[in-house]
């Protein structure tokens, strides 16, 4: 091979005043897998004898390892950096700070691919590394999915402003030397200048999914690092500056997209780590600050906000405007993004974070905040934003008071609030403990609330391991408690005169005191200190406490333990212990356990035999199985959690199993177990060994799924359909297929029937409960899921817009929303009434007792719903995308619809706009369909079930 | 420069691909002028290849297949002393066999590499001392196939450590990385053989040559083709090969009614006659690493359609290029793929010319080459 004499690469390792860690760094170059690596060290003239250091190491390898000093310190990364482009031999450069790391491979595969591509740059992942605890996190991993090269950044300009590390990066030595490419001297952020640079000059780039380069962040000792300490203004000077030289240069070169590009990084990246410290900082910072980052932001395009999140894009919007009322709660929301900080404002039907600006259009756009849900979600999932007020210290204990957020005035005058205290070590899996009782009053919009905690006698820390404590509102309107809320202390002055002593367990020569904090994400916190006579010992003594050895030994101890629990927790101990444990129990006669759709219903089949089952007053014991709330199931059944411990073992003793989707997969029926599947509805798509997931999978992954569809006993079906594609799609036998239709599908027959004989349609309680005008027509809407590409659940995208559907027919019609119930919808304030969201009602029968027409695409709810007579509308939308290029359909939907099949918005408002036409026109198709697809549902599908299984005389 | 090379793997003398492919790399290196020795583990429990002619030295370290490996369970396996003493004796024995490989490895001249092919007989590699050799090892299979079985912990923990972990494709290599394998690099296969004369396309008959076992999909291959030959009478497909699902396949062809469109031609040892006697070839299989036999149709000039299940596969056929990718079991997509080329005897030709030139880039050639610097870039 012909090589110019050399090294082929060249690692360039800059050190200041770091002496003690720039060995290992060196080292982690020394060892790479490629030997062909030198090293050339850069000191910026140390005054802790990091030269003396270099020098050591390059006399220890003569061949590998240079030295070179600074004649005066440069004060930043980008002197010695340079010096060192000058002084490398290798074909290759890499830049490697000296408390930093290389990854074992990285100079082999830096070199790899370069002379795979021929690039001028390559990148890798870096890992972000905590010295402390050794846990790393991935430096922008969606850059680095797979190796790809680009012949100009402009072709992944998301690599230009995220990225802006200079350390991940092979160069090639000519590039960096014929383009003059030098960092920046002087400044902070010399990275961003020399890889925006770097990025624009290279004629190619590849990116590689390797993981190059270990940044070790050290946030433990005094030492903090330029990038941790953003929250000087210096700083914040720096960064603007070196944005507006790469903006200089976008602007020579015409580069508008790309500046577009960093407008949004910038907005949602770097305006956001100084936005952050705000409300810690005084009003002499904000007002330079503001000042600083307004004149920058106005060249800012309107564009660049489109792209952001909303609370981005109001934080930086509140930020021009000099809004600080607002932009405040604005940036708690922002560092807790579960938190909602403002009560709201509607206003012609909309939500906006805040009454101001709104008589401005561009205002509104950006202060619109409808599609978060805000006023739809219900209050026990938010987390509202507590705030504090006052915070005195008693000398037993504290007394605090503050405000809670009332979006919206959602939580009325007449809701009955209770609140208490709760304190909770940081640490995970250590008990708190509550103190009840505190006050809390309506206030328009928002709650106030006042409580007293007498800490000095109930709270006993062990004093080594929970050094934290979190303080928390926990809330309950109407006896549901919400999420408990950590307070936020903003401007709150804490009066801490009197100390807070306390008695911890392992012993007070640890921590005698807490102390109140405002931890990193602004909320009221406890730390313990020591500082009563019996030990004097600082902060700084329990610190070293916890590094030291009977801290870890300590800390290893509770680790241990957690990890023992998350063990005896974890899927597979459950499944073993099912098995070896439970499964060994006897099986107890008359146990039933119920399942709808992996537990998120208490609806469908399983629902209709259950009350079928207590119509009759069948002996029995009822589990019902729930997976997140037990709220909406029955309160006369035993209810336990999916996958609890006590799920499993009413599984594994039940004398029967009935659900419609199937319980958990890995869990082994007992033989002497009976399981009813009722199954979920009749088949358009191609199901189980038909569709091509299952297709294609190895004998061994059929093999395991066939063990699973042999669990059943008994499989019901609706029709012959189902016997011709469920059936052989699942490869059931056929003593297992019972011809007996859907329990769920009784009240349909039921009522149809009440309604032919003259009855008349009765309306079901629902109804009432939804609040909708007697005289109006209800149409439901319930449309199916769509998969992504990766075979997961794609989001829900209304194909209609809900405004325009109210405008056109609200006077006529209520529509009601039901998304698929792996799906969410958000539906504007401004439809209300009109437009009703039902996704959250478990059972969809009496939904569709109540409408009186359906839209739907493929959902299996046409087969039932038919069975009602009533008309159909499917809005297919995307019928060409969705049928054909996912898993095919057993039959034609347009030649066998017992309604219009639509293909748009126009198709399906023209049917909507006469009904009865549409309804005599196709009556005859319905009739055929219900024929063809639901021939068994005769009104008496649970009466047979359970006459059958649960009556004297019965088999299984 | 000429090099010692060991290549490694499970058995030397086995049926399957990755004896087939050690061998054809073992003669190609040997014809460049380095020094080649094959080493199996075990012997196969059926021999199908004489040694004895072979241009390069081979050696078996066992007599007879060792324990199976084991590993206590549950606390019952702990008591399972006669289990546990058949893993010491196990342990025993591979010790006894890798000190043989050492043994080999140490008489080696300097700029010797050693070429694992299969990450199970790595564990005998890993108990031996390897010197300087430069270790490469070897996955055969896409990242997917590996997921799906025992052998992914096994890579990472076996080739944890070696030089180069060689995976078939680009896309693999990548899956590899994020997985924390920074040793890994990429290999395509080479083709087995060039022909003498490509097919000229001239009958009406799609060909397949595969082991007729769950694997490789010849059920899909049927549903699609009743499909497909509904809408073009007149078309052969013929089924080279034989395996355990003869039986099962041929009852469904027979339900098909495809009874006067299917060939069961049974295994054939003139694979390029087979393919000069087709127009498009199909490969339905459900798993793949990087398929030769897709590479001997293509070299054959023969459009191809496949399911799209690896990473080789699409690296093979450039999508509508010089054949077809289907999304994988979509039989419908697959049908539709065979009955464009089935209609359209120009688009064929088209597409069978390009195949036969793109191909080209897996030549023997050009792969033996890329090993070479692959082993010079490793000593840098």
């Amino acid at each position: 091979m012909n090589r110019v004499p050399g090294p082929d690469l060249s690692v360039v390792v800059i050190v200041y005043n770091d002496a003690e860690l720039l060995p290992t760094a060196v080292q982690s170059v020394l060892d790479q897998s490629l030997r062909s690596v030198e090293v050339v060290i850069v000191d910026d003239c140390s005054t802790d004898g990091s030269y003396e250091v270099a020098q050591a190491l390059a006399e220890l390898h003569p061949d590998r390892v240079r030295a070179f000093q600074l004649e005066q310190n440069s004060g930043g990364c980008g002197g010695p950096r340079n010096r060192g482009i000058a002084e490398v031999r290798g074909e290759y450069v890499v830049f490697l700070d000296s408390d930093d790391t290389l990854q074992h491979d990285a100079c082999r595969n830096f070199l790899d691919a370069a002379r795979a591509t021929g690039a001028d740059l390559v990148s890798g992942l870096t890992k972000r590394v905590q010295v402390r605890t050794g846990k790393s996190a991935d430096w922008y991993p969606w850059l680095y999915t797979s190796t790809r090269t680009f012949e100009s950044v402009g072709e992944l300009p998301d690599l230009l402003v995220y990225d802006t590390l200079s350390t991940n990066m092979c160069y090639r030595r000519d590039f960096l030397r014929d383009n003059g490419l030098e960092f920046p001297v002087g400044i902070h952020y010399e990275d961003l200048l020399f890889s925006a640079q770097a990025y624009l000059a290279a004629r190619r780039i590849t990116l590689i999914p390797n993981h190059v380069y270990n940044w070790m962040v050290d946030d433990t000792g005094t030492r903090r690092s330029i990038s941790n300490r953003r929250h000087e203004v210096e700083n914040f000077v720096h960064r603007v500056r070196i944005h507006r030289q790469i903006d200089a240069i976008f602007r020579e070169r015409g580069l508008d997209d790309l500046k577009l590009h960093k407008d949004t990084k910038f907005l949602k990246h770097d305006l956001v780590l100084h936005l952050r410290d705000l409300p810690f900082l005084d009003d002499d910072y904000r007002t330079q600050f503001s000042r600083l980052a307004r004149e920058y932001m106005s060249r800012i395009s309107q564009e660049a906000y489109e792209r952001l999140e909303p609370i981005h894009r109001i934080c930086a919007y509140l930020l021009m405007e000099e809004d600080w009322a607002n932009l405040n709660p604005a940036i708690d929301t922002l560092i807790n993004r579960q938190k909602l900080s403002v009560p709201l404002t509607e206003r012609d039907g909309r939500v906006y974070w805040c009454a101001e600006h709104l008589d401005d259009e561009r205002a509104r756009a950006i202060l619109d905040v409808t599609d978060l849900g805000y006023h739809a979600k219900p209050l026990r999932q938010m987390t509202l934003r507590a705030k504090l007020e006052q915070y005195r210290q008693t000398g037993q204990g504290i007394a605090v008071s503050g405000t809670v957020v009332n979006p919206l005035g959602r939580i009325t005058e007449q809701a009955e609030l209770k609140a208490a205290i709760e304190l909770r070590p940081r640490r995970k899996g250590m008990r708190g403990i509550t103190f009840p009782a505190a006050e809390v009053r309506h206030a328009g919009d928002h709650l106030t609330w006042r409580a007293e905690a007498d800490l000095s006698k109930k709270l006993r820390p062990l004093g080594l391991l929970d050094p934290v404590w979190d303080i928390r509102l926990v809330l309950s309107i109407d006896g549901t408690p919400t999420v408990p809320m950590l307070i936020t202390v903003g401007d709150a002055a804490l009066e801490t005169e009197l100390p807070l002593r306390i008695r911890p367990r392992l012993s007070r020569l640890v921590a005698d005191t807490l102390e109140v904090e405002t931890s990193a994400k602004g909320h009221l916190a406890f730390v313990q200190v020591a500082q009563g006579s019996v030990s004097r010992r600082s902060r700084a003594g329990l610190d070293r406490a916890l590094q030291g050895a009977p801290g870890t030994v300590a800390k290893n101890g509770l680790r241990r333990a957690r990890g023992a629990r998350k063990y005896v927790r974890s899927g597979e101990t459950k499944i073993r212990v099912y098995h070896e444990v439970f499964s060994k129990l006897p099986v107890r006669k008359g146990t039933v356990v119920f399942e709808s759709h992996l537990g998120k219903q208490y609806s469908d089949s399983p629902r209709a035999i259950y009350e079928e089952m207590r119509r009759q007053g069948v002996k029995f014991t009822a589990i019902w199985s729930y997976a997140d709330r037990p709220e909406d199931f029955p309160a006369d059944a035993t209810l336990v959690k999916r996958w609890s411990f006590p799920y499993l073992r009413a599984l594994a003793q039940a004398e029967f199993w009935i659900d419609n989707q199937g319980f958990p997969l890995k869990l082994t029926k007992r033989p002497e177990t009976t399981y009813i599947q009722t199954w979920h509805g009749s088949a358009l798509k191609k199901m189980g060994f038909d569709s091509p997931q299952l297709r294609v999978r190895t004998k061994d992954q059929q093999a395991d799924y066939q063990r699973v569809l042999d669990r059943f006993d008994h499989f019901l079906i609706r029709s012959e359909h189902d016997a011709r594609t469920l059936v052989p799609a699942f490869r059931l036998k056929d003593e297992v297929v019972l011809r007996s239709g859907y329990p769920r599908n009784d009240a349909l027959v039921a009522a149809l029937d009440a309604e032919r004989k003259g009855g008349g349609r009765v309306r079901p309680d629902i109804v009432r409960e939804l609040g909708i005008p007697e005289d109006r027509t209800i149409l439901l809407y319930a449309p199916t899921f769509r998969n992504t590409a990766a075979g997961g659940v794609r989001k829900f995208e209304p194909p209609l817009d809900f405004d325009e559907f109210a405008d056109r027919f609200g006077d006529r019609y209520t529509l009601l929303v039901r998304s698929h119930y792996l799906n969410t919808v958000v539906l504007p304030p401004s439809v209300r009434g009109r437009v009703i969201d039902v996704t959250s009602v478990h059972d969809v029968t009496p939904l569709f007792l109540a409408a009186d027409a359906m839209i739907t695409d493929y959902s299996s709810v046409m087969f039932d719903y038919a069975l009602l007579d009533r008309p159909m509308v499917f809005f297919a939308y995307d019928y060409d995308e969705y049928v054909k290029d996912d898993r095919g359909t057993y039959f034609d939907l347009t030649k066998h619809a017992p309604g219009p099949v639509v293909r748009d918005v126009e198709g399906l408002y023209s049917v909507l706009d006469d009904l009865p036409r549409s309804e005599s026109e196709w009556a005859v198709r319905r009739k055929q369909f219900v024929a063809e697809f639901g021939e068994y549902d005769k009104g008496d599908a649970a009466r047979q079930i359970v006459s059958r299984f649960f009556r004297p005389g019965g088999s299984k | 420069m000429s090099r010692d090379i060991f290549i490694v793997s499970n058995s030397v003398d086995e049926l399957g691909g990755v004896t087939t492919w050690s061998h054809q790399m073992a003669r190609l290196f040997t014809e460049r002028g380095h020094r080649v020795h094959m080493i199996g583990i075990t012997p196969s429990t059926v021999s199908h290849r004489s040694a004895g002619e072979l241009p390069y030295e081979t050696t078996t370290l066992y007599d007879t297949h060792p324990p199976q490996a084991w590993s206590p369970k549950t606390l019952g396996d702990l008591a399972n002393m006669s289990a546990r003493m058949r893993q010491a004796r196990r342990r025993a024995g591979m010790r006894e066999q890798a000190a043989k490989l050492t043994a080999l490895f140490r008489a080696a001249r300097p700029g010797g590499v050693l070429i694992v092919t299969q990450v199970w007989a790595m564990e005998w590699v890993n108990l031996a001392d390897t010197g300087d050799l430069t270790v490469i090892g070897m996955s055969h299979e896409s990242f997917a196939a590996a997921r799906a079985s025992s052998r992914f912990a096994r890579v990472k923990r076996h080739y944890k450590d070696v030089d180069r972990f060689l995976t078939l494709t680009r896309e693999d290599a990548d899956l590899w990385a994020r997985q924390g394998m920074n040793n890994v690099g990429f290999m395509p296969n080479a083709l087995p053989w060039v022909p003498g004369t490509t097919s000229p396309r001239s009958e009406k008959a799609v060909a397949t040559v595969a082991r007729l076992s769950q694997e490789k999909g010849i059920d899909m291959l049927l549903d699609a083709w009743a499909v497909a030959v509904a809408e073009h009478p007149g078309w052969t497909l013929r089924i080279y090969g034989a395996g355990e699902d003869e039986q099962v396949l041929k009852q469904q062809a027979a339900r098909l009614e495809l009874d006067g469109s299917v060939e069961w031609m049974g295994r054939t040892d003139d694979v390029p006659g087979a393919l000069r006697s087709a127009s498009v070839f199909a490969l339905p299989s459900r798993a793949e690493g990087f398929p030769l036999t897709l590479l001997e149709a293509m070299v054959s000039a023969l459009p191809c359609v496949a399911f799209d299940v690896a990473p080789g596969v699409r690296e093979i056929i450039a999508d509508e290029e010089d054949g077809f990718l289907a999304a994988p079991g979509n039989i419908w997509a697959f049908a539709e793929k065979l009955g464009i080329l089935m209609g359209d005897a120009h688009l064929r030709d088209t597409m069978g010319e390009r195949a036969a030139v793109a191909i080209q880039r897996y030549t023997t050639e050009k792969i033996v080459a890329r090993w070479e610097e692959l082993f010079d870039f490793l000593e840098l």
